[in-house]
């Protein structure tokens, strides 16, 4: 019989108290454990936040340096019912003619994110949709300064979703892939107009006809890889290669030779874009200028504007940056709190619990001491005590936490989401601490084993003094 | 045989209690020897849990020595008394505070667990204390499954554990019926004849105290009197009026069929 199997002894002989105590100083555990754990999900949350939005404003700066000369030209899109309507193609293949903003349309090479179905972006980054005569071409071709001109028809297919804005209904597509017809000439050899980033096969060439390069996800959309046939409108193509994404890319797009893409859509003699190459940086708005003049009817954006808008992006950016950070601030000031008063309640309650043990106990003690026992053997029973009760409790705590942890930190902390607002409305990432995983580390667990030992120790301290300090006279006749 | 196990000289003790001073005890002198067993009695407040509580080393004297198998015991710091207490005192309760949530032999073996002997030895000393007392079989008890008399009888195999030079009875039978208390009573006298155990038992009870081997009455701090118990009687063993053998346990001499009783101003009744 050592002092620790009589700690576990005098536990075990009150079962109803030992449940009740180590329930309530497991709750306080838990929280103490789940907190730190929510806190780490809070700081990784952001982290990952910021480390995404950053590359992505780098990959794009890096992207618009390249192409300072490169104007793209849209036609501004029309209402319903009025302006261009655009041959019927497909039961699915849809000119998206949303009301407001434009259909968000990834395209390379500026992308204002890759969400299929999703409002905003407007002019920034997008490839226009709608078709324009092809005749266009020789009219920019002949402004001074151009030195290339290349037309592409951009077509997003997908399913049409009926939702209501405004007071009225609205049809909006929710895109399954983006179809990119580039003139495969000689053209696509001088000028960047082609995914560089060349995953599997190879890309598109001069002269290809009836091949298509493919993304990843059109790769997953379709069920094919290189060498496959596609399907595409009742079309059959090959699958020459697949492109990755670089930055905010097209993600959604496959590339086909423009005439391909034309007589498939039933486009034959349009276009929905013209990328403008100018002869030099210095000439850009210039060159931009006159084809606003000769067509004010198009949309004129220079790689000039798109770093504006960029800038504008990265501002976003930083706000939201900072944000994150005061909101990790005052996650962590909470956490500080919460853990101070989970403590502090862990603590009173072996305190009392220990104290009242030990008037409960006089006798005992007294006896004990009476035969031999010294202050010491009695100290160190009543804090072993303590120090088992914490520990039991704090497995209890652990296993709580270890399915309770996010809905315990969610509930304690602050929970908020971060938004970054990229252009027009476009949500370009989002993170929420509340659905952040919160998981227990097995540092965390041996620091909430550590921690609740001391715990005891310190909240059974004073019981324990006492018990050794109860005159051994007093178990004499004590009733 | 005349060798002190306890002596007691000029043994005082003052409580303060608000302004007023209380003499629990003063100028006590006592000497008990070797094999003794000694019966205190007195009413309420006569000091006698003061002098017990003095000889048990659970109190400190205002004045005066305790020498306790030779070494002055006032002059010990708290630290040694414990050492003290453990070693060279047997302690009987009136509520026999055995640990409830041990079992008898585990109770017994309490007292040597804090001299560290090996867990074996306790093991079987334990078990050869408890046959002595009368409770073979009864080892893995605990207190609850034990009557009454039953669980002072572990209580004193605890007391004994550590071969002490003196046992401290505390109204050893205070809290038990008629036929415990004769029982209990009848182990301690055969524990003193049998083993040469040093008693010390302090008693409300006449009965009680009357098979004890001296009585000394305390009265207001003071030992006012003493006699001899009817212990001494059966300790030699031979009938006071004929000189014919008797038995311990035996109430009346089988020779010559008088009642045997202590000698004092009792007798002749």
């Amino acid at each position: 019989m050592g002092v620790l199997s009589r700690a576990i002894r005098n536990i075990s002989r009150r079962k109803i108290r030992a449940l009740l105590v180590i329930i309530a100083l497991g709750f306080c555990m838990a929280i103490m454990v789940s907190i730190p754990a929510g806190v780490t999900a809070n700081q990784e949350s952001t982290l990952a936040l910021t480390q995404n939005l950053g590359s992505v404003i780098t990959q794009t700066e890096a992207t618009i340096n390249q192409t300072l000369t490169q104007i793209e030209c849209t036609l501004a899109p029309s209402f319903e019912g009025f302006g261009f309507a655009p041959p019927s193609s497909g039961s699915s293949g849809n000119m998206a003619q949303p009301p407001i903003g434009g259909n968000f349309t990834p395209s390379r090479p500026f992308g204002g994110g890759n969400i299929p179905g999703q409002f905003g972006g407007g002019q920034f980054g997008s490839r226009g949709t709608t078709p324009m005569n092809e005749s266009l071409y020789y009219d920019i071709s002949s402004i001074e300064g151009v030195v290339a001109v290349v037309p592409t028809l951009t077509v997003s297919q997908g399913t049409n979703q009926t939702m209501e804005m405004f007071g009225r209904s609205f049809t909006r597509l929710v895109v399954d892939y983006v179809i990119e017809g580039v003139p495969l000439t000689s053209v696509i050899d001088e000028y960047p107009i082609l995914p560089t980033n060349i995953t599997a096969g190879r890309n598109l060439q001069a002269g290809d006809s009836g091949v298509v390069l493919i993304s990843a996800n059109n790769s997953a959309f379709f069920g094919v890889g290189v060498g496959d046939t596609i399907e595409i409108l009742g079309q059959t193509f090959l699958v020459v290669g697949i492109h990755g994404s670089t930055g905010v890319e097209d993600q959604l797009t496959l590339y086909m030779n423009l005439s391909d893409a034309q007589s498939l859509t039933g486009n034959v003699g349009y276009i929905t874009g013209l990328t403008v190459f100018a002869e030099s940086s210095a000439v850009v708005s210039d060159v931009a200028s006159a084809i606003s003049e000769l067509h004010p009817e198009l949309t004129v954006v220079t790689g000039q504007q798109r770093l504006q808008q960029l800038e504008a992006m990265r501002r976003n950016y930083e706000t939201a940056l900072a944000n994150a950070e005061s909101t990790l601030a005052q996650t962590q000031g909470t956490a500080v709190q919460v853990t101070i008063v989970a403590v502090a309640a862990a603590s009173l309650i072996v305190l009392f619990v220990m104290l009242y043990t030990v008037r409960e106990r006089t006798r005992e003690i007294g006896t004990l001491k009476a035969i031999g026992f010294s202050d010491w053997t009695v100290m160190s029973q009543f804090m072993l005590e303590g120090v088992l009760l914490s520990l039991v409790a704090s497995v209890v705590g652990i296993a709580v936490a270890s399915f309770a942890a996010p809905t315990l930190s969610g509930l304690l902390l602050p929970t908020v989401t971060q938004q970054v607002n990229m252009g027009r409305g476009v949500t370009a990432a989002t993170a929420s601490t509340g659905t952040a995983s919160v998981t227990l580390t097995p540092e965390l667990v041996l620091m909430a084993l550590g921690g609740a030992a001391l715990l005891g120790a310190l909240g059974s301290l004073y019981p324990a003094w006492r018990a050794a300090r109860t005159r051994p006279a007093e178990a004499m006749r004590y009733e | 045989m005349n060798e002190a196990v306890l002596k007691l000289e000029n043994l005082s003790k003052t409580y303060t209690l608000g302004k007023r001073n209380v003499q629990a005890l003063s100028n006590v002198n006592l000497q008990v020897n070797k094999g003794e067993f000694v019966a205190i009695m007195g009413p309420s407040g006569s000091g006698k849990t003061t002098l017990l509580n003095i000889l048990g080393c659970l109190d400190k004297p205002t004045a005066g020595l305790v020498l306790l198998d030779g070494v002055d015991v006032t002059s010990l710091p708290e630290k040694e008394l414990y050492k003290i207490r453990g070693s060279k005192i047997g302690f009987v309760f009136q509520t026999f505070n055995l640990l409830p949530y041990l079992n008898a032999r585990e109770n017994v073996e309490l007292p040597m667990e804090s001299l560290k002997v090996p867990k074996d030895e306790r093991k079987r000393r334990a078990g050869e204390l408890l046959a002595m007392v009368g409770l073979s079989g009864r080892e893995e008890h605990r207190p609850q499954r034990l009557s009454a008399g039953e669980q002072q009888r572990v209580a004193i195999a605890r007391a004994l554990a550590n071969n002490p030079a003196l046992i401290l009875a505390d109204e050893p039978t205070g809290n038990l019926d008629a036929k415990n208390k004769y029982e209990i009573v009848k182990l301690l006298a055969n524990l003193n004849i049998n083993q040469g155990t040093t008693i010390i038992m302090v008693t409300h009870d006449s009965n009680v105290a009357s098979q004890a081997e001296r009585l000394l009455f305390l009265n207001d701090g003071k030992i006012t009197r003493e006699k001899q118990g009817l212990h001494l009687v059966k300790k030699k063993l031979m009938c006071p009026y004929c000189g014919g053998k008797i038995q311990a346990e035996d109430t009346m001499c089988p020779s010559c069929r008088k009642k045997l009783k202590y000698q004092g101003e009792e007798d002749g009744d």
